[in-house]
């Protein structure tokens, strides 16, 4: 398992932000992705606690951080919707896990890479919710393909605007 | 082993919170009868617990963001954006008269109607009180279509109380906390709604797709209905009065499961994308506001009024009546009275006596020749002949008091004959001396 062992160089370009930003930015991603799809409607096709979770997940390189809080934002937006508590939350644990495994290995700073890394992850957190509620509960859940693929086009957009923007709050030695 | 778990330490973590969620979710989840899966429509009290955190923590900056909306809004629309608001205001003043006079008979049609339903024992829900909520939020995911709204069990909301605008029906709740409330949407696939079509009167339930348009499912395939057909609530759901707008027929389409049956997509009335402000049923008892009970008050006085000049009227008549006797004969039934008799309208006309006689003189043909004339002024011949021409009927009173020698033979015994049908008709004759007193 080479990929959960760099813990050098982890530990050599690991990101540090303020402490308030781990808790304010994830906050107002939540609270962003309540909100706005009472003003875009339907056209709402982006997912930002995802955003959040693997920006952070990438900056730490922590393969548990990024499961812990991918669990927690996912936890959290199932809590606002009235499906079952923790969808969501297995989908996103994965996602955030994933995302610093591979932020070990490559070079987040690449714009390219981020688009595809998030296009890539939004997907595979919209298959796992199904795979969840479909074949793990057994769930009655029609899905719609074109609106999973249009919010993981948005997710990426996003994410390249967003990132940037994060980036500021890191904390420089 | 304790290498293990260090070496492992990223993995062992992701797999014991996986499990953990997976445990989770399993104790939500619940067999049917069918054999199928189906969530718990009442969260337990852990989940219940979860959701009120969220909520207390999402709601507040939700609020903020919402109020700072509606007052950059309002700072608009009250203080910069005055343009015709006082045309305008005179003009919604005369429509608040002329609504809330209609609304006085329009409740009066609604105490009248229930009173008729209590007797044939039926059971009807009215609205009677709401009470009016901003959406602040939304659940942000494309396959939970909730919203929230700023009210909760604070101000008398309680779980599936349907929510509804001015333009038609928008979901119900599904979840209250103490100063907000869940509201699930008739687009989201977990919704159901009984709801009736209009003209072809074809019932269904209403529930989202995937793509959150509300459709009617369960319908035989029917060409009647066509694109365009309002839809309404049928009101047997005990959540949504009878005959609230829903929407109109988008479009009909194959149910692609079963051949036999079809999906209507149905095209909201109310604008579910962009709920602002929205009115939540809290009560269908009959309950008046003061406003309410004043405008009945008023019309009660109308109607009193009203009653009262039309029983003025009527007492009036009655002693125009009684000093009028000849015109009521006290022997003779109401419908009978000399005031109803239609057949008489003119005084009586005699026949006019012929000078010189001939063939042509009525009852000339029957061989009996007029007896001794009455002494007739020829003012009279002239102004009665052309009403003996025309109307025979007038002839009858008029028989008997010429002699029988002068009785027209052929035509105008006919009103001899109807007189011995009707006896009644011959009453005029004994009325007709008074109306010439």
């Amino acid at each position: 398992m080479p990929l959960l062992g760099a813990d050098l160089r982890r530990d050599i370009e690991i990101r540090r932000y303020p402490v308030l930003a781990y808790g304010l930015v994830p906050l107002v991603a939540l609270v962003l992705q309540a909100w706005l799809p009472r003003l875009l409607g339907r056209y709402a096709w982006f997912d930002l606690p995802l955003v959040v979770t693997v920006y952070f997940a990438l900056g730490r390189r922590s393969p548990i951080q990024g499961t812990l809080m991918g669990a927690a934002m996912g936890l959290f937006e199932d809590a606002l919707t009235h499906h079952a508590i923790g969808v969501n939350g297995v989908a996103k644990s994965l996602a955030g896990f994933l995302a610093a495994s591979v932020g070990v290995r490559i070079d987040v700073e690449n714009h390219t890479i981020r688009l595809v890394l998030n296009f890539l992850l939004s997907l595979l957190s919209s298959a796992v919710v199904v795979f969840v509620s479909r074949f793990l509960l057994g769930l009655d859940l029609e899905w719609s393909w074109y609106t999973v693929l249009f919010t993981a086009v948005g997710n990426s957009v996003i994410a390249l605007v967003l990132f940037p923007l994060l980036d500021r709050l890191q904390v420089r030695d | 082993m304790e290498s293990f778990f260090v070496r492992y330490r990223n993995l062992v973590v992701l797999l014991a919170i996986l499990l953990a969620q997976i445990i989770g979710l399993a104790v939500q989840v619940r067999r049917t009868g069918d054999g199928r899966s189906s969530l718990d429509p009442g969260d337990g009290p852990g989940v219940r617990l979860i959701r009120l955190w969220a909520n207390a923590l999402v709601s507040p900056p939700e609020r903020l963001i919402h109020s700072t909306k509606l007052g950059a809004e309002h700072l608009w629309q009250n203080y910069l954006d005055l343009h015709n608001v006082r045309q305008q205001n005179q003009e919604l003043q005369k429509t608040i008269d002329r609504l809330r006079l209609e609304q006085a008979a329009l409740l009066e049609d609604a105490k009248q109607g229930q009173r008729l339903q209590a007797l044939l024992n039926f059971q009807e829900k009215y609205i009677y009180k709401t009470v009016a909520a901003q959406a602040i939020g939304s659940s942000g995911s494309e396959q939970s279509r909730v919203f929230y709204i700023d009210k909760g069990s604070a101000e008398g909301l309680d779980r599936d109380m349907a929510v509804i605008t001015a333009d038609g029906i928008v979901g119900k709740i599904r979840e209250v906390f103490p100063h907000s409330a869940q509201v699930l949407v008739i687009s989201d696939q977990s919704s159901g709604a009984g709801v009736i079509l209009e003209t072809t009167r074809i019932r269904g339930i209403l529930r989202g797709n995937a793509n959150g348009q509300p459709q009617i499912v369960d319908i035989l395939a029917d060409k009647r209905i066509q694109k365009g057909e309002v839809v309404l609530t049928a009101g047997g759901d005990q959540i949504f009065p009878r005959g609230l707008p829903v929407g109109v027929v988008d479009k009909v389409v194959q149910d692609p499961e079963r051949d036999s049956f079809i999906d209507v997509i149905v095209s909201p009335a109310a604008h579910l994308d962009r709920l602002d402000e929205v009115l939540v049923i809290t009560s269908t008892e009959p309950r008046f506001s003061p406003e309410q009970q004043q405008d009945l008050a008023t019309s009660e006085e109308l109607k009193g009024a009203e009653a009262a000049a039309i029983k003025e009227q009527k007492k009036a008549s009655e002693v125009m009546a009684e000093r009028l006797p000849g015109l009521i004969d006290p022997n003779l039934p109401p419908d009978q009275q000399p005031l109803h008799d239609t057949s008489n309208p003119n005084p009586v006309a005699h026949p006019p006596q012929a000078l010189h006689p001939d063939r042509f003189t009525p009852g000339a043909d029957s061989g009996v020749a007029p007896a001794a004339a009455p002494a007739t002024t020829p003012e009279t011949k002239t102004t009665a002949e052309p009403d003996l021409a025309s109307k025979p009927l007038q002839t009858k009173p008029a028989a008997p008091a010429i002699t029988p020698q002068t009785k027209p033979a052929a035509k105008p015994a006919q009103p001899n004959q109807l007189q011995a049908k009707q006896p009644q008709k011959s009453q005029p004759q004994n009325v007709q001396p008074r109306r010439n007193p």
